[in-house]
């Protein structure tokens, strides 16, 4: 089966470094940039704490933009996520409220992870409706079955150990959601540029009806990528809660657009099969840098989110323009001769 | 013999204290430096401008070589900005964080840490309802007396009898939510017993949301007289769309309003009576307090006095509506109505 793919996609490794010179490359240049321009501007940039709350403020965000990126490369959107990072923050906050134990609330929600993503990967697959209205429609059901669960309230006073585990060092400076973000990246990484399935998934993205004809069980990296948004959804939601110690039904409203832009800013291609889990990590922590290093500068928040997108449209913009220019040299040529 | 002594010690001490407290209220020293951070719930309201307006006042008139920032994070962001600006506070090692709380307890976190980082913590507008990781607030009213003042308004243009319905900000707010409370402490005394609470909802303090919000409660209750908004957005929302739908006969819009959004609703007689405080006001003794304690002139203690320029003198006491925190009580507010809002207006 390996021998014959190969032929149908470049191998994904050598995809992804020659990949990595040219947008890549952009990025690694601008987060050097940016990187630089902190650390010049505020004295507090590169202490320790700073570094870790960067991430820290964001984290539930850029763990959902890591499979985010994934379903993008296979040519499909998932625009349930933040409903279901609110959905399990609701649910374990019901849970919490009518007294079952967080060691048991805990699995519990991370099962209606899976479950909502099982439902997302029914209709996608099974039923052969397109990813984007199917998780539309679920970014209002999710959303508003959290919102039925926790009513017009706030849940507060988990055990102090549960909040700490949000919000204190775990393993030297790192907290938990730091260190699941960083496992998590090496595993993607791992099936994405190193697996079959990470073959796969570039290959559906580039040409479904090409994958069906080799055989490859298009549905079932489908469901398998779904499902996986789902769970990993729902845990960004209970490290939300744990990091502000308290859920409400508005946890993670709109996140989905920030999670998509850093998804699309690392140049992974709307349309599926372009890109690299290189080009997501840079434009994550571009993004990051750049708001934390506004937020130092106290640049308005109203500021902050016009700069981000400008940088989106950027990102969209300047390869478009490089390959209009590259076609208008073609054309000039070969009137020439 | 020894107990007697102690007694007498600790009476002496105490009325020492207290007549200590009232002779020398701190005069604040100025040209002290310390760098602040006002923080609203979020931008874009016409009374944390208010409140800006204030503490740059303060800033001036002290003449603090340090830096006063007012930032604050959109309104579709607010509980997340919060967290992120009190956090960055923090990194940035400034002396005092005054913070307009729309993030429940789930400030404390964040507010703890600019603490550890040797911040002052100053709450106004808005508490940190568990009290923790909190130096003090700067309470505008007496919670309780707002309770009261809403109770009669309800009572007034109810004339005793009938059903009114809660249209409030946030549901973590916990300003809101106090006052909420303390109305309905007011209204089980006899007096009160005509007028009838029928619901509270929520418009997160955003226009259009409370104005949707307002427009169900009249559906859903046709007898409903009176929607009482403790929100400047939730009021004006209310009167407008009392006033888009020609209900204002039938369901009175009353609450916490400025006197500059409400003219029009008062004049036209949507919104008859309504009350408030000055934010400028607040702002300003605001600033007042967290630089006292900043620069550690004051340290925040119970029965400590200080004079805060233009305003006065202020003591700090226990919160007494909230089991744990300090506050400082700023007070009066007015009621507006046909007779008072257009010089307020005009201000």
């Amino acid at each position: 089966m390996s021998s014959t793919d190969i032929g149908v996609a470049k191998r994904p490794l050598e995809k992804a470094i020659s990949h990595l010179s040219d947008w890549e490359g952009f990025l690694l240049a601008v987060l050097v940039l940016t990187i630089i321009v902190n650390a010049s501007m505020s004295d507090v940039f590169l202490t320790v704490n700073n570094q870790i709350n960067l991430f820290q403020l964001s984290i539930e965000k850029i763990i959902v933009a890591l499979i985010m990126t994934l379903i993008i490369i296979n040519a499909e959107i998932d625009l349930s996520v933040a409903s279901m990072m609110g959905l399990a923050a609701c649910a374990f906050g019901w849970l919490f409220l009518h007294g079952v134990p967080i060691g048991l609330a805990v699995p519990i929600v991370l099962l209606i992870g899976v479950l909502g993503g099982a439902f997302n990967a029914f209709f996608i697959t099974v039923m052969g409706l397109p990813s984007l209205v199917v998780t539309l429609a679920m970014l209002i059901g999710y959303r508003g079955l959290a919102r039925v669960l926790v009513e017009d309230r706030g849940i507060t006073d988990f055990p102090a150990w549960f909040d700490a585990l949000g919000q204190q060092p775990l393993i030297g400076p790192f907290p938990l959601s730091l260190l699941i973000f960083f496992a998590l990246l090496a595993f993607l990484v791992v099936v994405l540029h190193f697996t079959g399935f990470g073959r796969y998934v570039y290959m559906i993205g580039n040409n479904k009806e090409m994958a069906v004809y080799s055989g490859v069980a298009v549905n079932r990296v489908k469901a398998t990528l779904f499902i996986a948004s789902g769970a990993i959804s729902a845990l960004a939601g209970l490290l939300f809660a744990a990091r502000v110690g308290a859920v409400r039904g508005d946890v993670a409203l709109g996140f989905e657009l920030d999670i998509i832009t850093m998804v699309l800013l690392g140049g992974i291609s709307i349309f599926g099969g372009r890109g690299t889990l290189f080009g997501a990590i840079f434009a994550i922590l571009i993004v990051l840098n750049l708001r934390n290093g506004m937020a130092l500068a106290n640049i308005t928040h109203h500021l902050q989110t016009g700069v981000i997108g400008v940088l989106l449209i950027l990102s969209v913009l300047l390869p478009n323009l490089r390959s209009m220019l590259r076609q208008f040299r073609e054309t000039r040529a070969s009137a020439r001769s | 013999m020894k107990i007697a002594s102690k007694l007498c010690v600790s009476v002496l001490l105490s009325a020492g204290l207290a007549t200590g407290a009232a002779a020398d209220a701190v005069m604040a020293k100025k040209g002290m430096e310390a760098d602040m951070v006002l923080l609203p719930k979020f931008l874009g309201i016409l009374v944390f401008d208010q409140a800006n307006t204030g503490a740059q006042e303060a800033h001036a008139e002290l003449e603090n070589p340090g830096e006063l920032l007012f930032v604050g994070p959109t309104p579709e962001n607010s509980v997340a900005g919060q967290i992120e600006i009190v956090t960055t506070a923090a990194t940035q090692s400034r002396d005092a964080v005054m913070i307009s709380n729309n993030s429940g307890d789930q400030i404390v976190p964040a507010a703890q840490a600019a603490k550890d980082a040797g911040a002052k913590v100053v709450t106004w507008d808005s508490p940190i309802p568990s009290g923790e990781a909190e130096d003090v607030f700067v309470a505008q009213v007496d919670f309780a007396s707002i309770g009261e003042v809403m109770a009669e308004m309800a009572h007034s243009i109810l004339d005793g009898e009938g059903q009114m319905a809660v249209l409030s900000a946030t549901p973590d707010a916990a300003n809101q939510n106090a006052w909420i409370a303390a109305m309905q402490t007011a209204l089980e005394a006899e007096k009160y017993a005509g007028v009838e609470l029928v619901d509270i909802v929520y418009g997160d303090d955003q226009s259009e949301k409370s104005y949707d919000r307002a427009l169900a409660l009249v559906d859903k209750y046709p007898d409903l007289g009176v929607i009482m908004a403790p929100t400047t957005v939730g009021i004006q929302a209310a009167a407008k769309a009392m006033q888009d739908e020609g209900l204002c006969d039938e369901v009175a819009v009353s609450g916490l309003g400025l006197p500059s959004e409400m003219l029009s609703y008062t004049l036209n007689g949507c919104a008859e009576e309504f009350a408030l405080w000055s934010f400028v006001d607040l702002g300003y003794l605001t600033y007042y307090t967290a630089y006292l304690m900043a620069t550690g002139q004051i340290s925040g203690e119970i029965g400590e006095s200080f004079v805060a320029g233009r305003m006065g003198e202020y003591t700090i006491e226990k919160d007494p509506t909230r089991e744990n925190g300090n506050r400082v009580l700023m007070g009066p507010f007015t009621v507006y109505n046909m007779d008072n809002i257009e010089a307020a207006a005009a201000e």
